[in-house]
């Protein structure tokens, strides 16, 4: 049973027209190409920090992390902490992002160019963009799914009810998903950055505020003791649990050093940050919250395995954690619950869509630009583009019922991406001898795997387990720097 | 307590008074910067 009421509504009604102002009031400052798709480059760290926090933190990451807290209690939250290590070694060292944001790039196929030539940045573009939206496209049906559950108003209705009310997940998310796609539109990163600063505010304030109170009224010893008695030592330790262990941990660890170095959501802040300095200190700020993104969720999961159990009638391992804030939020806390979820799901949307513009942009349609074009001429066409992506999740990602496991879907979508395009990246950065065909390889490498993979779960399934999807996502980024190498040296250096 | 749920009981305790206390921070300058990159982007154009 919710506790949703009137008063939760109009703190989510107040949420969205600061929203709705926030992004409008900017739209004057946006003049140039520049400043559309990266504020002009004149972020500097603190809404730096804010846009990069509220960006990578959307409904998705709450329901995965929630469900692995659930699944494998105190452990599944081990990534968050390899995520955290990589940002700040990376933010410390500078290693890729300062070449990076020094080359005055807009984007990572742009970098390419200059050492690859023009064939490996259209080819990176394609993969990048193909990766990111096939990878974006599940975000409004969860985030949707998630909404309508701590509402009370459960995913899908009861027969006999009015086609409106029957739909009311999907048309919820449209309206979400207009306003999100008219701000972004009207203001581009200006816009972004702005509301991502407001939606920072208000979804920290949210998440912290639902936290404190879990510790408070349930109390950690309370969660600890739970997962002790339902998952044992692999539940606090990942190599104590058998669906973990090693091969978990290594890719986890190159998962997230390759997203790191090459989610081009999170490149975007680096570009847009007013220097490469900045741009490290922002990656710095930020390292910790990525262990606060999975083990805040994590412990909501865990509340749910301890107020819930295992195997409830009706609840699955994803729906479980917002079953479980339903009951837990009093009136007024749940108002603040959704208006801080809506904020972590715009912010996201928003970030996303701006940046595979700036790439199919920037390097995918770039033969088709004519030099002689005016930056009124290139404004019209990424916010076309930006219109066009948003019709694209509309029809992909909500109204078309997706067929395929969601994990599989989410890991298969990121490694075609990242394995490849963190192998260019170092290459492109510190190896001199690297060449066009070590690069081309790479790529398709990196993307084969996964690939090949999920064909083998259709058409071999006990194959496919015996493989495992760890070691098939390790031999993705192990094959694209082999592919590199053997590419590289089979040709001769320019 | 055994070493690996006191190593999960200080983390959780580190996140919420971290966050809490980077919320409040990153609240209060950055408005600073986006005035600064508005007055910055004004200037420009």
């Amino acid at each position: 049973m919710s506790h949703f009421g009137w008063i939760d509504g109009g703190i989510v009604g107040l949420y969205l027209l600061a929203t709705m102002a926030a992004g409008f009031a900017v739209r004057r400052y946006v003049g140039k190409v520049e400043d559309f798709l990266l504020a002009g480059r004149e972020m500097d760290v603190h809404l730096g920090i804010a846009s990069l926090a509220a960006t990578e933190f959307g409904i998705v990451t709450c329901m995965y992390a929630a469900e692995s807290g659930y699944r494998y209690g105190f452990s599944g939250s081990v990534p968050g902490i390899l995520m955290a290590v990589s940002m700040f070694v990376v933010g410390w060292t500078g290693f890729c992002v300062k070449p990076l944001r020094e080359a005055g790039v807009m984007t990572l196929p742009e970098l390419f160019e200059r050492r690859f030539g023009a064939g490996v940045r259209r080819a990176s573009g394609v993969v990048i963009v193909l990766g990111g939206l096939l990878n974006m496209g599940v975000f409004l049906r969860m985030g949707g799914e998630f909404l309508m559950t701590v509402v009370g108003l459960g995913a899908t209705a009861a027969g006999g009810e009015s086609w409106a009310a029957s739909h009311r997940l999907e048309l919820t998310m449209s309206a979400l998903l207009l306003m999100v796609a008219v701000y972004t539109i009207v203001g581009g990163m200006l816009s972004v950055l702005v509301t991502d600063f407001l939606q920072f505010v208000v979804m920290s304030v949210g998440l912290v505020v639902v936290t404190w109170l879990l510790l408070a009224k349930v109390g950690f010893a309370a969660l600890a003791q739970t997962v002790e008695a339902k998952l044992g030592a692999g539940g606090f330790n990942p190599l104590a649990n058998p669906e973990m262990g090693w091969p978990y941990l290594f890719f986890n660890a190159f998962f997230t050093l390759g997203t790191v170095l090459t989610w081009q959501t999170m490149l975007q802040r680096v570009m847009a940050a007013k220097d490469a300095s900045t741009g490290r200190r922002i990656y710095v700020g930020t390292a910790f919250f990525f262990v606060c993104r999975f083990l805040i969720p994590g412990l909501w999961g865990i509340a749910a395995l301890h107020a819930l159990g295992a195997g409830a009638p009706g609840v699955t391992s994803l729906s479980a954690m917002p079953t479980w804030l339903a009951g837990f939020l009093p009136v007024g806390l749940m108002g603040l619950l959704i208006a801080a979820m809506l904020a972590a799901d715009m912010s996201t949307d928003s970030s996303y869509m701006l940046t595979w513009t700036s790439v199919i942009y920037n390097d995918v349609i770039a033969p088709w630009r004519r030099p002689g074009w005016t930056e009124r001429k290139g404004l019209l066409l990424n916010r076309l583009l930006v219109a066009a992506i948003g019709v694209f999740l509309l029809f992909y990602g909500l109204w078309y019922p997706l067929g395929s496991d969601l994990w599989t879907y989410l890991g298969v979508t990121a490694a075609i991406y990242l394995a490849s395009m963190s192998t260019l990246l170092v290459a492109c950065c510190y190896w001199r001898r690297a060449t066009p065909r070590g690069a081309a390889a790479a790529i398709v490498v990196g993307a084969a795997f996964p690939i090949a993979y999920l064909v083998l779960q259709q058409v071999a399934p006990s194959v496919s387990a015996g493989i495992g999807p760890y070691w098939s996502g390790i031999l993705a980024y192990v094959g694209a720097a082999l592919a590199m190498v053997v590419g590289s040296l089979t040709q001769e250096a320019a | 307590m055994s070493l690996a749920r006191a190593f999960w009981w200080l983390l959780a305790w580190a996140c919420l008074v971290w966050y809490s206390t980077l919320t409040v921070y990153v609240a209060w300058k950055g408005v600073r910067d986006i005035r600064r990159m508005l007055d910055e982007l004004r200037r420009r154009s």
